[in-house]
């Protein structure tokens, strides 16, 4: 193929793209390193401290793998009853950036980095931002809401979480023999 | 393309896997071929990923187990596949009890069905050894049975020990639900790791799910498999009554007609596409479709209503040990002749509604990290309870499956259409049974300074059946109770769409103990030496 005929091709074939799918095109497919940097910054505020450092940021280190292991355009669980194929949607990393970019664009606009604001401005600040997006309770997993909802749902909604809410050995979605059931849970050590 | 076969059975479900595997041992030497629409999912080996996957993102652990232009309105569950909807079913294996078979006699109800109860505990007990039943003897002495179920029964966790210790006070008897789950590596299938996710995916397959069984018997070579070939009608020999040909499509080759011959034809499709095919074929001879000469293929659709509710009690439970197995009494089972009638399960689970974590306080006010935690933390001292009641409805002859033109399939078939319709008695009776449910559980929530904090009822109708009853008297019903319909010699209905009413209990047991004694009868049309 010639130059210029390859030009022309490049040329006439990016005039009949639709804009949203350039834009789309556009989007990043995985959280940037400066959001990833932010969610590191948001999440002792969100997920309990108590796990200390390591385990929080584990916490996000998992979320950031859950996001490069969605997949678009597979079909959800039917339900029972009143089944409908419902398929996942786009990808929610590119709607996360931008909701990352907000919160660190909301915390200087109060006067400083995420980590310097007081516990009542953050929470102001999610509290904002859960509103915009439709957040009125904890997501019953991810679901492309809020970034930080869904980091809560992640943590929150998981096996580790629901034995240490308990301060039991339940490990709900730990595959076990039966006969472990049988016994009240160890207490957590 | 035309296949040449002995016994031809549509539909790859669970009580089509029994039936196939029961002919191949009775009749070793005669051709079975099974036809089904959906693919096959035999990837074993991935069943673990596929529930992390559900887990972590919602996904759908059967990919592709459905047909986008083979769906039904009204139906329960878009499953169509190698399997059915046993692919991710949760393993209760519940039977009847004699008064589900002695309506009309009993209390003047519905009908009776064509047969004694003696006999089916007889392919209960099959069933349960086939499917390899987890349970224990009933503490009611009325729920007789001839023989031990195969397996121990699943140890009650701590949870569930609780909530029985909680419920007997009520003077209920509470049993752990006898459940197809292996305890041991059984039949190829390995033994329960308490996934906990029964009736999504099993990855170890302890929960009996069919494709084993079909797997098991193809490699050997003792049937044939045809998966994602629809069969759209049945056609009659040109003069006599008898089925001669299954006529479909392969789903790749949408020109190319597939037929299959056979001696003898079972319809294995379950409660909806059983009738749909039926009604499907039509001929100049048979207008309104075949085993139809009563007009009663479609109707007396059944299953049960359910009422459930939530307790809270002062027991502390920890939510989350096996949440998928639970307590069942069957003290309602019966019903004295001289009462209202009202017939139900009774049945409890270990719960955590109204104990998940959540995002703000009642006053809307947003919690974080540790206050979250804390906030959850003090939401869970004592225990909730999940309390449901299947209830024994009866269906009248408009609750219906009928063909809704208004939607088609890629070959233009229009797609069944179900609308659930109970009869005049059930329709009298139905705000005395709710207040008679409502009332049962909170006798049981009276312990542990319980109370019931929510109750709903069902806006469908589980384990569906019906539309092609059985019964004695071909004006009055499809089949025999052995599935043979009554206007075709050669075409047999099992399973779910044979039963005359749908019970107040699970009832894939039924469904099985059903096709198993029908094996036997369309086994003795065929000679052992061949």
């Amino acid at each position: 193929m010639q130059r210029r005929t390859l030009l022309h091709w490049i040329a006439s074939t990016a005039a009949i793209l639709p804009f949203q799918r350039l834009r789309v095109l556009a989007q990043p497919r995985e959280l940037t390193p400066a959001a990833i940097a932010m969610l590191h910054e948001i999440s002792p505020t969100v997920l309990p401290a108590s796990l200390g450092a390591e385990r929080v940021r584990g916490t996000v280190d998992k979320f950031v793998q859950w996001t490069r292991g969605y997949r678009e355009g597979v079909a959800l669980s039917h339900g029972y009853g009143h089944p409908r194929l419902q398929k996942t949607g786009a990808s929610p990393v590119p709607g996360y950036v931008s909701q990352l970019a907000a919160l660190d664009a909301d915390a200087r606009a109060k006067g400083g980095k995420w980590s310097t604001l007081d516990l009542e401005t953050r929470r102001a600040l999610l509290d904002a931002a859960f509103t915009r997006a439709g957040v009125r309770a904890l997501p019953p997993r991810p679901m492309g809401q809020h970034v930080v909802a869904d980091l809560m749902a992640f943590y929150f909604r998981s096996s580790e979480a629901n034995d240490i809410c308990y301060s039991a050995m339940i490990q709900r979605e730990v595959c076990r023999p039966i006969a472990i059931t049988i016994r009240k849970p160890e207490p957590l050590r | 393309m035309t296949h040449e076969t002995d016994i031809c059975i549509i539909g790859g479900g669970i009580t089509s896997a029994m039936l196939a595997q029961k002919l191949s041992e009775l009749r070793p030497g005669v051709h079975v071929t099974v036809v089904e629409a959906g693919r096959s999912i035999f990837d074993v080996q991935n069943r673990g990923r596929y529930r992390e996957r559900a887990n972590d993102y919602g996904e759908h652990p059967w990919h592709d187990d459905y047909i986008e232009d083979q769906q039904a309105s009204g139906i329960i569950s878009m499953t169509m596949a190698v399997g059915g909807l046993a692919l991710h079913w949760g393993g209760a294996c519940n039977r009847f009890s004699a008064e589900d078979l002695r309506l009309k006699s009993m209390y003047g109800l519905a009908v009776d069905w064509p047969i004694e109860f003696k006999e089916l505990e007889r392919y209960y007990c099959e069933a349960e050894r086939r499917l390899n039943v987890s349970g224990a003897p009933s503490l009611y002495a009325e729920d007789w049975r001839s023989q031990p179920y195969p397996q121990p029964p699943i140890p009650l966790s701590y949870n569930l020990q609780t909530l029985k210790a909680w419920a007997e006070k009520s003077g209920l008897k509470f049993d752990g639900l006898p459940m197809a789950r292996n305890l041991t590596p059984f039949g190829g299938r390995g033994a329960c790791c308490v996934y906990d996710t029964c009736g999504e995916v099993c990855p170890s397959g302890a929960r009996y799910s069919p494709d084993f069984t079909f797997r098991q018997l193809m490699e050997p070579k003792k049937i044939v498999l045809h998966d994602r070939t629809l069969v759209r009608r049945l056609v009659l020999d040109d003069r006599r009554t008898d089925v001669v040909a299954a006529q479909g499509f392969h789903q790749d080759r949408p020109t190319d007609p597939v037929e299959y011959r056979a001696k003898t034809f079972v319809v294995a499709s379950g409660y909806c596409w059983s009738s749909h095919l039926l009604l499907l074929s039509t001929s100049s001879r048979f207008p309104n479709g075949l085993a139809n000469s009563s007009g009663l293929v479609g109707r007396y659709m059944n299953g049960h209503s359910f009422i459930s509710a939530t307790a809270n009690i002062d027991d502390q439970t920890f939510p989350g040990q096996n949440m998928t197995h639970s307590l069942i009494s069957r003290q309602y089972f019966r019903c004295a002749t001289d009462k209202p009638f009202v017939r139900h399960d009774t049945r409890v689970w270990e719960s955590s509604a109204g104990r998940d974590p959540r995002l703000r306080t009642p006053e809307g006010r947003l919690l974080l990290g540790d206050e979250l935690m804390a906030d959850w933390r003090s939401r869970t001292k004592g225990s909730s309870v999940r309390l449901r009641a299947y209830v024994d409805v009866h269906p009248s002859a408009d609750s219906r499956l009928t063909l809704d033109a208004s939607k088609k399939n890629r070959y233009g078939d229009p797609m069944p259409k179900i609308e659930h319709r109970f009869d005049d008695a059930t329709r009298a009776r139905q705000a005395a049974t709710k207040a008679h449910v409502l009332n049962v559980f909170g006798t049981l929530a009276k312990a542990s300074n319980g109370r019931i904090v929510n109750s709903g009822e069902s806006d469908y109708l589980d384990h569906p059946g019906g539309g092609c009853r059985m019964g004695a008297d071909p004006k009055t019903s499809v089949c025999d109770s052995y599935g043979r319909t009554h206007d075709h010699a050669n075409l047999f209905v099992v399973g779910a769409p044979t039963t005359p009413t749908g019970g107040c209990t699970n009832g894939t047991l039924t469904f099985v103990a059903l096709t198993l004694r029908s094996a036997d009868e369309i086994a003795r049309g065929f000679s052992t030496r061949r």
